[in-house]
């Protein structure tokens, strides 16, 4: 039998073993958003005047762009039996309109010569809606305010587990079964953008752009995209795209009048395809930069 | 003692392999938060095995099973079994799969922390450590040898060379776990552990070239001892080739829509033949302690 000092040390190990399991159990509930910090360090809370412009723009693609992967649901035959002829979503693109690209103004000075940074924004009381469905998701890629409510539905006749990968917000991981109801989930810092994956199916996969204002909008199935209520004044407004091996950012300056809109058109494809296109665009030249991380 | 508990504890062995193969499928599926529950899985003893859970909730079946296994072989010890540190060695494998268990299901909680990860693929490695040594220790072979082979006294001791052999595998086993949780397949594997492992391969193929060349050179004509050699060097030529087939097909996976073969299968059967090559390892070094004679010189220079 055991001495007296293994029976003590046995015992230690295991104690110490389901303490650390009880600990990681009774984390914060989910949906709360109490275990995060907000990176703005903004003081004044930003009010209408009535002059906020629009920036509007469409996000094309230059050449052949790739075609979408198939995919293999047959491990689980719900998947299959809904979404028989599933692909990857990489490059949503429909006669040169590229879809789901993430375009935000990442940062400028306003008329007055404050910085966008300085204002704080408040978080819409709308939730935004993130739904499994057909085993993807819909939408591919959303945006929300930092601490903005997100919906989660599971549409599907399976379990799916949500997970949210971010580098600058919590990792969180849940699990919602076919029928159950809808989760609430929050994120508390600004990370361009959130990876959001499905462990139960591997190829679901969709990006969440959190931002502390809520100066940005997605691409639709036409490449087109408005971004509203922008004050008067001179940004950088980056297109984001996951296409690549670690997604793509493109650049471009633009000056929004008073009541007015500008034009911010974004252009991917291949790099000898675009040199070759003529410029129409009134503004700096987009600056194409590799994302240096990838999730 | 009994050919049965020798039989049991070649049983536990088996199943501590399997179960190392089943844990490698989670990795490469990247399944191991296809549910974030535990020990349920989505609330339920049995859930139903599609998608993703199949290799989770399956990896959990086979470790309760090795368990299970485990608690009999303990105790089948403590009546089978006359030497004292062996039954001692049969709780201690039963408090390895205790606490394996419970590290799998922290890493779970807390949604797979590289640190927790590589301690639970590590553990792993070391409760089938014992599960092997318990089988070496229960053998017939074993309780028949004698400690009647001489080392010449020349060169170096072939004891040192093991212990050498077994110490680089376990640090290359732990580089490798630590690999393979820093990426999942739709990610680059981070090039300074890569090279690093890359590097450890080098070192264990240089120590347990020279260990197996000492061990057929010197005794050859001993199968106690050259049948295990041959059998590393023949996994660990092995593992050099899947070693590079993983490598390669992981490169690729990035670009796949999910984990696909042969990237799965191959980075499954890496896993599965390193730790043959430890496994290997265990017996050869069991065996040389137990019937190679220290070279008088050694007794010499330990301390009076």
């Amino acid at each position: 039998m055991l001495s007296k000092r293994a029976r003590l040390w046995l015992g230690l190990i295991v104690t110490l073993g389901l303490l650390s399991v009880a600990s990681s159990c009774s984390k914060a509930p989910e949906g709360t958003a109490d275990d995060g910090k907000d990176t703005g360090g903004t003081s004044k809370a930003y009010a209408s005047k009535g002059d906020e412009g629009t920036v509007t723009g469409k996000v094309t693609y230059t050449g052949a762009a790739p075609e979408g992967k198939k995919i293999d649901t047959s491990a689980d035959a719900a998947c299959t039996s809904k979404s028989p002829n599933l692909t990857t979503e990489e490059w949503a693109v429909k006669d040169g309109k590229v879809a789901n690209t993430f375009v935000y103004i990442k940062d400028g000075t306003l008329a007055d010569g404050s910085k966008i940074g300085d204002w704080s924004f408040e978080a819409p009381k709308t939730a935004a809606t993130l739904d499994q469905n057909g085993c993807h998701y819909k939408p591919h890629v959303m945006g929300v305010v930092v601490k903005q409510d997100i919906t989660i539905t599971n549409s599907d006749p399976t379990t799916h587990n949500i997970h949210f990968t971010g580098s600058k917000n919590p990792d969180w991981n849940q699990s919602q079964a076919n029928g159950a109801a809808a989760m609430t989930h929050k994120l508390n810092n600004a990370e361009v953008l959130v990876p959001v994956k499905c462990n139960q199916h591997p190829w679901m996969k969709a990006y969440v752009g959190v931002l502390r204002h809520p100066l940005f909008a997605v691409s639709g199935e036409d490449g087109s995209f408005t971004i509203k209520g922008v004050p008067p004044g001179k940004y950088n407004v980056v297109a984001w795209h996951e296409g690549g091996a670690n997604g793509t950012e493109k650049t471009m300056e633009v000056t929004v009048p008073a009541k007015g809109a500008a034009t911010a058109d974004f252009a991917f494809g291949s790099t000898a395809a675009l040199r070759g296109q003529p410029s129409s665009m009134p503004v700096v030249s987009a600056i194409e930069v590799p994302m240096a991380i990838r999730h | 003692m009994s050919k049965g508990v020798h039989r049991f504890a070649v049983l536990v062995a088996g199943a501590t392999f399997f179960l190392i193969i089943a844990g490698a499928n989670v990795t490469s599926h990247d399944a191991g938060l296809a549910t974030s529950d535990w020990p349920l899985s989505n609330g339920q003893f049995f859930p139903k095995m599609v998608g993703n859970l199949f290799w989770e909730h399956g990896h959990r079946m086979v470790a309760t099973a090795v368990g299970i296994l485990t608690i009999a072989l303990a105790i089948y010890l403590q009546f089978s079994e006359r030497r004292r540190w062996v039954k001692r060695l049969g709780w201690l494998a039963l408090l390895g799969v205790v606490a394996q268990g419970l590290l799998g299901g922290l890493t779970v909680k807390m949604n797979l922390p590289l640190a927790v990860s590589t301690a639970h693929a590590t553990l792993a490695q070391l409760f089938f450590l014992t599960t092997v040594s318990l089988a070496v220790f229960t053998s017939r072979s074993w309780m028949v040898a004698e400690s009647s082979i001489g080392e010449d006294g020349e060169g170096i001791s072939i004891r040192a060379l093991c212990v050498a052999a077994l110490a680089v595998i376990l640090a290359q086993l732990v580089l490798g776990a630590t690999l393979r949780h820093s990426a999942t397949w739709d990610q680059e594997l981070p090039t300074g552990l890569l090279l690093a492992h890359i590097g450890g391969a080098l070192i264990v193929t240089l120590v347990v070239g020279v260990t197996v060349a000492t061990v057929l050179m010197r005794h050859r004509g001993e199968k106690y001892l050259a049948r295990p050699a041959f059998f590393a060097i023949a996994f660990l030529v092995t593992q050099l080739f899947l070693g590079l087939a993983a490598y390669i097909t992981r490169t690729w996976s990035p670009e796949d829509p999910q984990p696909l073969n042969p990237m799965i299968s191959i980075t499954v059967a890496h896993v599965a033949v390193g730790a043959l090559v430890f496994a290997t390892m265990i017996v050869l070094t069991l065996r040389v302690f137990r019937v190679l004679r220290l070279d008088r010189r050694e007794y010499v220079l330990a301390p009076a």
